[in-house]
């Protein structure tokens, strides 16, 4: 591996944990991790004047998630492959867990609001799994690029 | 991003014009880039912070908290995708050289300060905006430079 791309990977590192956190205070700002108050912004609460979401309105704000969330994990995740880290466990695991919780990230709103409130938890805790489980990627992929040495 | 193991890329008939328009396309985006944000958020300190803050007796309303957020959010993404496809485009072409990675490292890093200039802007000093402004100018020339040295890379080299 090349010096050049080993210190491409650190700032993807720092651009991903920038996109990460962003996500976060915007997830915060909207939402909410308080359950109340998350099921609130989906299916509406008279006294804090919010309407409920229609599945238009939902499918608009998870289009470009579909497309960037595919895309940021696989490069993330394909980083990996380079890694002594690819044969083990570990990665599948990773690999699933990412790729589960981002589905349910994106699409457990259409089940909030057309099934049932109890997905409320599959929303915020696939979120927290995501949010969690790349920062671990990278620190795999750091852990692994320290083992190298630089040409 | 298999154009990084095809071995002479200039002789190469297909993917030269490939990887040509894409740099095309990408100095077209940069070059959009700007007078898009001219004419929404502002690319200079005065604009920029009438953009975050306000103005009173301009009957300016600040950005919602929400809407600038999405707004970084949204940035963060867009010039990640581009510098990264830039910067292995440019490092491809220039064979690695130091000059290119000099440039490359400069990119980064200063695309990453622009990108953590703005929150900061917003929430803590305004102060940050300077740094935003300088910057962002930074990264977009660094960019438009990274593009056209690969495109006379790949027809004049």
């Amino acid at each position: 591996m090349h010096k050049a791309y080993k210190v491409s990977i650190l700032y993807f590192s720092i651009f991903t944990l920038m996109l990460l956190v962003s996500g976060i205070m915007i997830f915060e700002s909207k939402i909410g991790f308080e359950v109340n108050r998350a099921l609130a912004y989906y299916i509406g609460d008279k006294e804090l004047f919010l309407t409920a979401k229609s599945n238009s309105g939902i499918l608009k704000s998870a289009l470009p998630h579909i497309f960037a969330f595919a895309l940021l994990s696989m490069v993330t995740l394909h980083f990996l492959v380079f890694t002594r880290y690819r044969n083990k466990s570990i990665v599948k695991i990773l690999l699933y867990t990412i790729l589960s919780a981002q589905f349910f990230e994106i699409f457990s709103p259409f089940l909030i609001i057309n099934i049932s409130d109890i997905f409320i938890y599959l929303k915020i805790v696939s979120f927290f799994i995501y949010v969690c489980m790349i920062p671990v990627v990278l620190y795999l992929l750091f852990d692994s690029i320290a083992q190298i040495k630089f040409r | 991003m298999k154009f990084t193991i095809i071995k002479d890329l200039k002789q190469d008939s297909l993917m030269k014009p490939i990887l040509s328009s894409l740099l095309f396309f990408t100095l077209l985006y940069l070059i959009s880039d700007i007078f898009v944000k001219q004419s929404s958020f502002g690319i200079f300190t005065q604009t920029i912070h009438l953009t975050l803050f306000g103005d009173e007796e301009q009957f300016v309303d600040p950005i919602t908290q929400s809407s600038f957020l999405e707004f970084w959010h949204g940035e963060i993404f867009f010039i990640m995708m581009i510098v990264f496809t830039l910067s292995t485009i440019f490092i491809r072409v220039s064979n690695a050289s130091k000059s290119a990675i000099v440039i490359v490292n400069l990119l980064m890093i200063s695309s990453i300060i622009s990108l953590i200039s703005l929150p900061l802007a917003y929430f803590i000093h305004v102060g940050f905006i300077q740094i935003y402004v300088l910057t962002f100018f930074v990264w977009h020339i660094l960019a438009i430079l990274s593009a056209l040295t690969s495109l006379k890379g790949l027809y004049y080299a």
